[in-house]
């Protein structure tokens, strides 16, 4: 009977300690961050062509390993000329929405972001056309759009990449493709540019953005991985030598 | 090629030549002239039928003819002076002279960043006015005239 019970006992050590083992393998601790991202690639432009002003920043918070709210806000001041038209806005946008991370957590390791963000933007802006022309059979004509107030909203596609590229401090870009909802300024005379949207022209519009980012830890997450089971891949043919074949694919 | 290539600098300098290839500049392939489409019927039949010659100008501007003596026009394109409310066009259809007198008013719209502003225009129904000497009458389809290809008026000759 005690053979019986310490036998018993051993089997239930074993077994727990190899389940304590698989947990310790298959879990992989990811950092939460809060984000402060700002973009660089507008005040680069700015540098070399003084007629367009954008700065914008976000804020983000990883819910998990996987997705992040964020929030972000911007500044843009637009200038176009050509030769038959001048046009200028100004104003301010918000944006917000989710980011999802299509890494692996243990690919991502909290320094790398590869995926798909989801946003609604807002945008409030003043655009004025100081002078257009218009020529035909009867000759030129001169006009001008006083300048308005209006406000415009729209949705967006932001897949994108980042990289830790020192501790805690990340580069990345994403790419944006926008879709307008609307501009409030009828369909005749469509912003050419608004803040937070861009080309407004079209009612799709595109863009890339270039993101250094201030990662902040606050929290630590223990994430279960699931491992691949290797896959047993039985051959019932010979091999050359008229042995049988068996393997293991990983 | 790993080691040689670090994996955050392969994410930082594909996202530079995206960023140089949005760059890109775009050009102006819309239309931008809104005209006001008159479509020519004969009058005995009811059908649609370009006269045998067609000359159309502006009012003081024979010598800077739209169409002269031109044959096979079944759609004139008469472009509109968005400086005044009214134009008068002269036409001779078979050689016959009419004067046609439109008024409207005009409002600029957008075409596209790359083309700029245009004019439409919106015809003041009751005031189209006209000589009946190869003109019997005229029929407004459309009032709103725009860059789009849609009839604004039907002349029966």
């Amino acid at each position: 009977m005690r053979r019986t019970y310490a036998y018993f006992i051993s089997l239930l050590l074993i077994l727990f300690s190899s389940f304590v083992q698989v947990h310790a393998q298959d879990t992989i601790p990811i950092p939460l961050k809060i984000k402060v991202g700002l973009e660089v690639s507008g005040p680069a432009i700015y540098f070399s062509e003084k007629n367009i002003l954008n700065a914008e920043g976000y804020i983000a918070a990883d819910i998990n390993e996987k997705v992040s709210a964020v929030f972000g806000a911007g500044y843009l001041n637009y200038k176009y000329s050509q030769y038959n038209y001048n046009y200028l806005n100004k104003g301010m946008f918000v944006r917000t929405g989710v980011d999802f991370n299509l890494l692996k957590p243990d690919k991502s390791l909290g320094k790398y972001w590869a995926g798909i963000g989801l946003r609604y933007g807002l945008s409030l802006f003043t655009s004025e056309v100081p002078s257009f022309q218009k020529e035909n059979y009867w000759g030129t004509t001169s006009s001008s759009i006083t300048k308005k107030t209006n406000w415009g909203h729209f949705v967006e596609v932001s897949p994108g990449v980042r990289a830790e590229v020192f501790k805690n401090f990340s580069m990345g870009w994403t790419i944006s493709l926008r879709m307008l909802l609307y501009t409030g300024t009828g369909k005749d005379l469509r912003p050419i540019y608004f803040p937070g949207f861009g080309n407004g022209g079209k009612t799709v519009s595109k863009g890339i953005n270039y993101f250094i980012v201030w990662n902040i830890p606050y929290k630590k997450i223990n994430v279960i991985i699931k491992k691949e089971v290797p896959e047993v891949i039985e051959d019932t043919g010979t091999t050359g030598n008229g042995q049988q074949a068996t393997g293991i694919r990983q | 090629m790993r080691k040689l290539i670090p994996r955050n600098l392969t994410i930082i300098l594909s996202g530079l030549i995206l960023f140089l290839l949005s760059c890109t500049p775009e050009s102006c392939f819309e239309e931008t002239e809104s005209f006001l489409k008159a479509t020519l019927y004969l009058n005995e039949t009811g059908n649609l039928r370009a006269p045998d010659s067609l000359t159309v100008y502006g009012l003081n501007m024979e010598t800077n003819k739209l169409y002269d003596k031109t044959k096979n026009v079944q759609i004139a394109l008469l472009p509109l002076n968005a400086s005044t409310a009214n134009c008068v066009y002269i036409t001779k259809i078979n050689g016959i002279t009419d004067t046609l007198e439109f008024r409207y008013s005009s409002y600029p719209h957008l075409v596209s960043k790359e083309c700029g502003y245009t004019f439409y225009h919106n015809l003041i129904s009751d005031s189209l006015t006209y000589t009946t000497n190869a003109i019997d009458s005229i029929y407004i389809k459309k009032n709103t005239i725009t860059t789009f290809n849609e009839e604004n008026i039907r002349i029966f000759y």
